[in-house]
């Protein structure tokens, strides 16, 4: 059986040039979606927002990126079978990560120019609302060996050249071992994964807490990281479907795909959207339980004004609450939704959107006016939220697409490869 | 007098055998039958044009169940039986019914699936007329059996029998009720 499998597989291998021009246009997408936001900036009085916007695209971006590489070395360290017909379209994936890292490069350039007008903590001359600057603030004192602009700096650097370099081993053994087929490159993915997990874990959640938990840096959660590390695999499995889906509307993975590796991945999606709302319920639930203002000042901003009335962000938290846990959550019960195409492919959009409103959600709200009250979530920052992500997402596209006819379809010579293919038949 | 008959068994030795039999079974209309393998054998459900189990809708049921007992529990002693004002909090909010909630969803979720399983299956089971067969001992090692009950609308004797032998069946036997 497994045999006509990888003979119907071989056969429907990717034709270069059929890529090549869907990547073109990725590209084009990509640099008007970066032009469009450039542009943001340049007509924008108060630059503040279309940047800050960018920080969303690219943190949204990125995150994806970072989902992938976890569930390939999750893949790896538990020696999965059924996920090796998927592993290969996440391998090309991250060859963007590269490309996140120039597209992060304005930030920190940022950073150096003008200290604190992203992060406010790099300006110690910074006002602090009725409270000094920050660097008589306590609270920075006691963080600054780690909230400087040199660790800053050569923290993020370490960030995209861990994602990069592990990255580049793993895309290396799967590709090389299709030529060769020899098992060493199987154990050299499993060596990566036992210690590209931690690397993974550490970097992911260091990226979260500096690039975004810092906007509000009096404040404390240890749920941070895990926040992050929920909303990167649930992107990366949401792309994960579109991704089988549009193979198979190509043709390329019919014969390869069957019912189950639908129901598998959609488990998983299920999974972690519990997942996503256990963490993010137990952070807003023991702040709100221990009531100590460190901690909660952070969500009064996202619900309240100085003056006690509600404010946008906290209908935008009821959204989070519905669309990115109840909804998802009733849809992917039922077997159905996670096995026809039709079904599971909404959702997995609709997932996207609302992390990229999660991720609007933990940045946009550090933006402020004279009163320190956050401004409102509905402004022209979501239209520059919108050029970031088409901008930085066109790249990503355009990455992934010129990687996919360098390499087979399916890690062919993988020794799981026929287990897969008969997933459960 | 002869014992009343529970139905046929029919003998087969490999997987594509039995599998290839239940598809004609199926296909003949047959409703009351079943198959008996060593092993769980992938896509058996399908060939015996079985349909999903109604479990996770009971499992469902289950949850929402378990959701709507602990909401209720706490309000109900915080706010109703002994209203105490702790922390400053209300009396009641769903903030720290939650957690509670959450734990009875998965109790009576996983009450239910197991519950839901046993009632559907009709486990566990002391007697089953197959157990008299003498070979039914080869189904838990290298052999498989299919068996139909003359309860079936469409049994009929004779024809049920060509219709085994037809299927490749090997052995086809009456079992006593």
């Amino acid at each position: 059986m497994s045999s006509t499998h990888a003979a119907i597989a071989s056969a429907a291998l990717p034709a270069g040039s059929s890529t090549a021009a869907t990547a073109s246009k990725a590209l084009t997408v990509g640099i008007v979606g970066l032009v469009l936001t450039a542009l943001g900036v340049a007509v924008t009085p108060d630059k503040h927002g279309p940047v800050m916007s960018y920080l969303v695209g690219i943190t949204f971006c990125t995150s994806i990126l970072i989902g992938m590489l976890m569930l390939i070395l999750i893949h790896h360290i538990v020696d999965a079978s059924w996920s090796v017909v998927i592993r290969r379209q996440f391998e090309h994936a991250l060859s963007a990560f590269k490309w996140l890292f120039v597209l992060f490069l304005p930030l920190l350039v940022l950073a150096w120019v003008k200290p604190g007008f992203v992060w406010p903590w790099m300006d110690l001359g910074h006002e602090l609302h009725g409270h000094g600057t920050v660097g008589t603030d306590i609270l920075y004192q006691k963080k600054a060996g780690f909230l400087n602009l040199n660790m800053f700096t050569g923290m993020t650097l370490a960030f995209f050249a861990g994602w990069v370099w592990l990255s580049a081993r793993l895309r290396k053994a799967s590709f090389t071992q299709d030529l060769d087929g020899d098992i060493k490159w199987t154990f050299m993915n499993r060596q990566t994964a036992a210690f590209g997990l931690p690397i993974g874990a550490l970097t992911l959640s260091f990226a979260a807490i500096y690039w975004v938990k810092s906007l509000e840096y009096h404040w404390f959660s240890t749920m941070y990281g895990v926040w992050f590390f929920a909303n990167c695999i649930r992107g990366a499995l949401a792309i994960g479907v579109i991704i089988m889906i549009w193979l198979w509307n190509r043709g390329d993975y019919k014969g390869v795909l069957n019912t189950n590796h639908f129901y598998s991945i959609g488990m998983l999606a299920f999974a972690f959207t519990v997942f996503w709302a256990y963490i993010t319920f137990s952070q807003y639930f023991l702040i709100w339980n221990a009531n100590v203002p460190e901690e909660t000042f952070w969500y009064n901003l996202r619900e309240v004004n100085h003056d006690g009335s509600t404010n946008q962000w906290w209908y935008v938290g009821l959204v989070l609450l519905f669309g990115h846990f109840f909804v998802p959550f009733l849809y992917l019960l039922s077997y159905k939704h996670k096995v026809v195409h039709s079904k599971i492919k909404p959702i997995m959009w609709w997932i996207l959107a609302v992390i990229l409103v999660d991720m609007c959600y933990n940045i946009l709200p550090a933006l402020k006016d004279g009163h320190g009250d956050s401004l409102p979530f509905l402004s022209l920052n979501l239209l520059w939220v919108l050029t970031s992500v088409v901008g930085i997402g066109g790249v990503c596209t355009w990455s992934y697409l010129k990687s996919f006819p360098t390499a087979k379809l399916l890690p062919i010579r993988d020794p799981r490869i026929s287990e897969s293919l008969t997933h459960h038949e | 007098m002869a014992a009343p008959s529970y139905g046929l068994i029919a003998t087969f030795d490999t997987t594509p055998d039995l599998y290839h039999a239940a598809e004609k079974v199926r296909d003949a209309g047959y409703r009351h039958w079943d198959c008996i393998t060593p092993f769980p054998v992938h896509g058996l459900d399908k060939a015996m044009g079985l349909k999903r189990s109604i479990v996770p809708r009971i499992s469902l049921c289950g949850g929402i169940a378990g959701f709507c007992t602990g909401m209720s529990m706490i309000w109900w002693t915080g706010a109703v039986d002994y209203p105490l004002i702790v922390g400053g909090k209300p009396l009641f909010s769903p903030m720290f019914a939650f957690p509670v909630s959450y734990e009875l969803t998965i109790l009576f979720t996983a009450f239910a699936t197991i519950g839901g399983m046993l009632f559907l299956n009709g486990l566990p089971m002391h007697y089953h007329p197959v157990l008299k067969y003498e070979h039914i001992r080869r189904g838990m090692d290298d052999q498989f059996f299919l068996v139909i009950e003359t309860r079936d609308p469409r049994f009929n004797l004779a024809n049920t029998k060509a219709l085994l032998e037809k299927a490749g069946g090997k052995n086809i036997s009456e079992l006593e009720a």
